[in-house]
């Protein structure tokens, strides 16, 4: 996972020093989220002038983004607008373009193969279209992370699993296969592998886009609880606005490719800055 | 021993060692041994075969015609000068002169195989025996007995007389007179001295119960003087087998007889030969058996590694692999079998049969299998390495935890198939003296005349076969059914285990769940799937169940 050339894409100016970085961050994010600032507190994720271009597509202009530890970052915009590709370039299933992406002030964009499997314990993702193992039954799904790269027992795992499975209400159905469970129950599945890791990040790529509305309650429970109790920091890119304006320390709209506008939900929902937002939302309600 | 379908592989694996020794008709070898310096002619058996040319009756000017051709060849000299072209000398002048000695001299006595399928000469059952002898230089014989040892008969049999002087057929008048275990030959005119006689017994009866018999035998002469034959040699025989003996019932039986007169049954399915062919097929069967079931598990672990390196990053890697499985998938087995047996011999290189015929099949296997393999693994959702690397799970662990896993599942119902299609393959082999299954039959049927010896090869390859078919679908349904998500689910262990107490509690929900939630999962499922089992499908095997063109490489 070679990063070719990291400054393709126009004059992207070098990633800033830990402790400047931070205090810039702080400054432009202070007014515009829920999150309670510590102080000395360094992002756990900053965002830097991101460029991604699929061929002659540019899927992302120059989006700079900070998250904060415990923050709870719902992105909205609509289809094509970028946001999964940005959820993607974080975890590096999509490589970036050029900019620089720095998880826990540690730059991760050019980094060596090894250090990504490395990081991607530290990033739990969930997935829209859910991506379990379907050789496996939901327990196992739940484990598999654990034992093989975490290199915990079996009967450390299990648990862990069981707890986990539980958390989603999930417990009772350890034992089937993904086939064997509706698209809520196997994305509730989802969450719980992705949990079990204890990743510090916490990343939802559209979780509930590809379900039934009824389905679509259970899972957004399961994340309320998870923002609330969880103290991971999270990720959502999603559709859901009532799960944004109730959840959400800090709400991002995004469109194509640009960051339109962010703020506290309050401010984006209810006074929206820009025209556009003001639409989307408009058309959404 | 080895029986080969060609007279020139079988003197090149005698001259590079592989073989002791070829047998073949003497005109072929005289005609080789020119080619293979290194091979000496050793012994010449005489089995009183002759060489014909058979003709139908129906067009007596066809016969009338190759008759004239053959005797102006004779005439003009085409025919010795072809004999020394081919031979290097003249053989209708060499080795024919006569043995004749003082007295009646027996030069050969032997019995015709009367088992199926094998050169086992069975006692107490009809055969046909040969006798020759030369009537001594002065003597003037005009009559033949022979006797059959305690328990033998010529009961029911007929006799062909022939007296050749040597190598014109003289025309004698005779009289046979059969009875018991005795039977008399008497000349109407003594014949001349130094005649061969060649009396041939049919449904003559070798004593039962196995060993060496020798018949014994005396002879008069015009002048009244008698002798007895002696030094006639004798005949080995074997009891009658098990086998045999159903085979003798079956023959005592009505409803065989009508069943065989039937032109279609009797020809393809005669019982006798079905049982005789199903006993003598066995060991063909197994060998089959045995070079498959070796062959494949190589063919299994090759075609992996070359699935893996027609997907690897290394230019140079994946041309290998491409290269390695289109050369092997675009040529026929039968020419791969061809080039493995000649060649390397030719080379040098002697590998017993067996071994290379297991080598062979493995490596034709290797090339379908890499691209079921390669189509199996590439059919995975990208999906599943995504979240595998979401985990932090690095490219080995990836493949051998998630993808391989669910490759297996996938490539099962094409691997079995392939299988199947191996498993038939090794029936090529028999060109190339491999004693399989096909070989085994292919001998019988020609020994007996009659194709209810390959209607048994056909009994033991669906033996194998259809059970495997019927496997791949079971297999091919479940896997529909698990992909579709209406598969058997196990218990829930509890329903009161629902903490999250949002409504979502068990049986109802979980049902409703089902029908809802999975409408669209599954549908994106089978959009995918004609895809996969497109890929899945070699296309070059006619084989296999679906036929398909997407190769794409």
């Amino acid at each position: 996972m070679q990063i070719k050339s990291r400054n393709k894409a126009g004059n992207v100016p070098p990633a800033l020093s830990a402790d400047e970085a931070a205090t810039l961050a702080f400054e432009h994010d202070k007014s515009l989220s829920h999150h309670a600032f510590v102080e000395g507190e360094h992002p756990d994720v900053r965002i830097e002038h991101l460029n991604k271009t699929f061929g002659d597509n540019v899927v992302l202009r120059d989006v700079s983004l900070n998250v904060w530890p415990g923050e709870i970052v719902v992105v909205l915009g609509p289809s094509g607008s970028g946001k999964s590709t940005m959820l993607r370039c974080i975890n590096l299933l999509e490589t970036p373009t050029a900019g620089h992406i720095l998880i826990k002030d540690k730059e991760i964009t050019g980094s060596r193969k090894t250090d990504v499997n490395k990081l991607r314990r530290d990033l739990g993702m969930v997935f829209q279209g859910f991506n379990l193992f379907p050789h496996l039954t939901a327990k196992k799904n739940v484990m598999i992370g654990q034992t093989k790269v975490l290199g915990k027992s079996k009967e450390e795992a299990e648990a862990e699993a069981m707890r986990q499975l539980a958390a989603v209400g999930m417990a009772d159905r350890a034992d089937f296969t993904p086939a064997q469970l509706s698209g809520g129950q196997q994305q509730r599945v989802a969450i719980a592998r992705a949990v079990a890791m204890h990743p510090q990040i916490l990343l939802f790529d559209e979780p509930t886009s590809a379900l039934d509305p009824e389905l679509v309650r259970d899972v957004l429970g399961v994340m309320r609880d998870l923002a609330i109790n969880g103290g991971m920091t999270m990720i959502v890119v999603t559709h859901e606005m009532g799960f944004a304006r109730d959840v959400a320390d800090r709400v991002v709209f995004m469109e194509k490719g640009v960051v339109v506008e962010q703020g506290t939900p309050e401010q984006v929902f209810d006074n929206p800055k820009s025209e556009r937002t003001a639409a989307f939302l408009g058309n959404i309600k | 021993m080895v029986a080969l379908d060609d007279a020139i592989q079988a003197c090149t694996g005698c001259s590079t060692g592989l073989y002791d020794a070829v047998v073949a008709d003497l005109p072929v070898l005289l005609h080789l041994s020119s080619s293979y310096p290194d091979l000496a002619l050793n012994k010449q058996i005489p089995t009183g075969e002759r060489y014909g040319l058979v003709l139908s009756k129906s067009n007596p000017e066809l016969t009338a015609g190759v008759s004239r051709a053959i005797r102006d060849m004779k005439d003009d000299g085409t025919i010795s000068s072809l004999e020394v072209q081919w031979f290097g000398e003249l053989l209708s002048t060499a080795g024919t002169s006569t043995e004749a000695g003082a007295t009646f001299k027996v030069s050969s006595c032997t019995a015709r195989p009367n088992e199926d399928g094998t050169s086992n000469v069975i006692g107490g059952e009809p055969t046909r025996l040969t006798f020759e002898a030369y009537a001594g230089a002065e003597e003037q014989v005009t009559s033949v007995t022979l006797n059959m040892p305690d328990g033998g008969s010529f009961d029911g049999s007929s006799v062909g007389v022939t007296v050749l002087d040597g190598l014109k057929r003289q025309s004698v008048d005779s009289n046979v007179d059969v009875k018991g275990a005795s039977m008399t030959v008497s000349f109407a005119q003594p014949i001349a001295g130094g005649s061969l006689v060649r009396l041939e017994v049919e449904g003559a009866k070798l004593p039962a119960g196995g060993g060496d018999v020798r018949l014994t035998g005396s002879y008069v002469t015009a002048g009244g003087t008698s002798g007895q034959i002696s030094d006639v040699p004798a005949i080995t025989t074997v009891a009658l087998s098990p086998v045999q003996a159903i085979v003798k019932w079956l023959d005592g039986q009505a409803w065989v007889s009508a069943w065989n007169s039937n032109q279609f049954l009797g020809m393809f399915f005669k019982p006798q030969l079905l049982v005789t062919s199903l006993v003598s097929l066995f060991q063909g069967w197994v060998l089959c058996l045995i070079l498959v079931i070796i062959a494949y598990p190589f063919a299994v672990l090759l075609g992996l590694a070359f699935a893996f390196l027609k997907m690897s990053k290394v230019r140079i890697l994946r041309a290998i692999a491409v290269v390695y499985i289109n050369v092997i998938r675009g040529t026929p087995l039968f020419l791969q079998i061809y080039i493995a047996f000649f060649g390397l011999p030719m080379m040098g290189i002697n590998i017993s049969n067996n071994i290379l015929g297991i080598v062979v099949m493995a490596l034709n296997s290797s090339a379908y299998l890499a691209e079921i393999f390669r189509a199996g693994i590439q059919s995975i959702p990208r999906g599943q390495n995504e979240a595998a690397s979401s985990l932090g799970m690095n490219a080995f662990q990836t493949m051998v935890y998630v993808i391989l896993p669910q490759t297996i599942r996938r490539v099962i119902p094409t691997v079995t198939s392939d299988f199947i299609t191996a498993y038939k393959d090794t029936s090529l082999l028999s060109s190339v003296g491999v004693m399989e299954l096909m070989m085994f039959s292919k001998n019988l049927t020609a020994t007996a005349g009659n194709m209810t010896p390959y209607m048994a090869a056909a009994v033991y390859y669906l033996i194998v076969t259809l059970p495997l078919i019927k496997g791949v679908t079971l297999i091919e349904r479940r896997l529909e059914r698990a992909q579709s998500g209406s598969g058997p689910r196990p218990k829930v262990e509890s329903s009161a285990q629902d903490d999250k107490g949002e409504g979502m509690n068990t049986a109802a929900a979980i049902a409703g769940d089902t029908i809802l939630g999975s409408t669209k999962v599954s549908e994106e499922r089978r959009e995918r799937k004609p895809w996969v089992m497109d890929a899945l499908s070699a296309p070059f095997r006619p084989s296999l169940p679906l036929g398909g063109a997407a190769d794409a490489d």
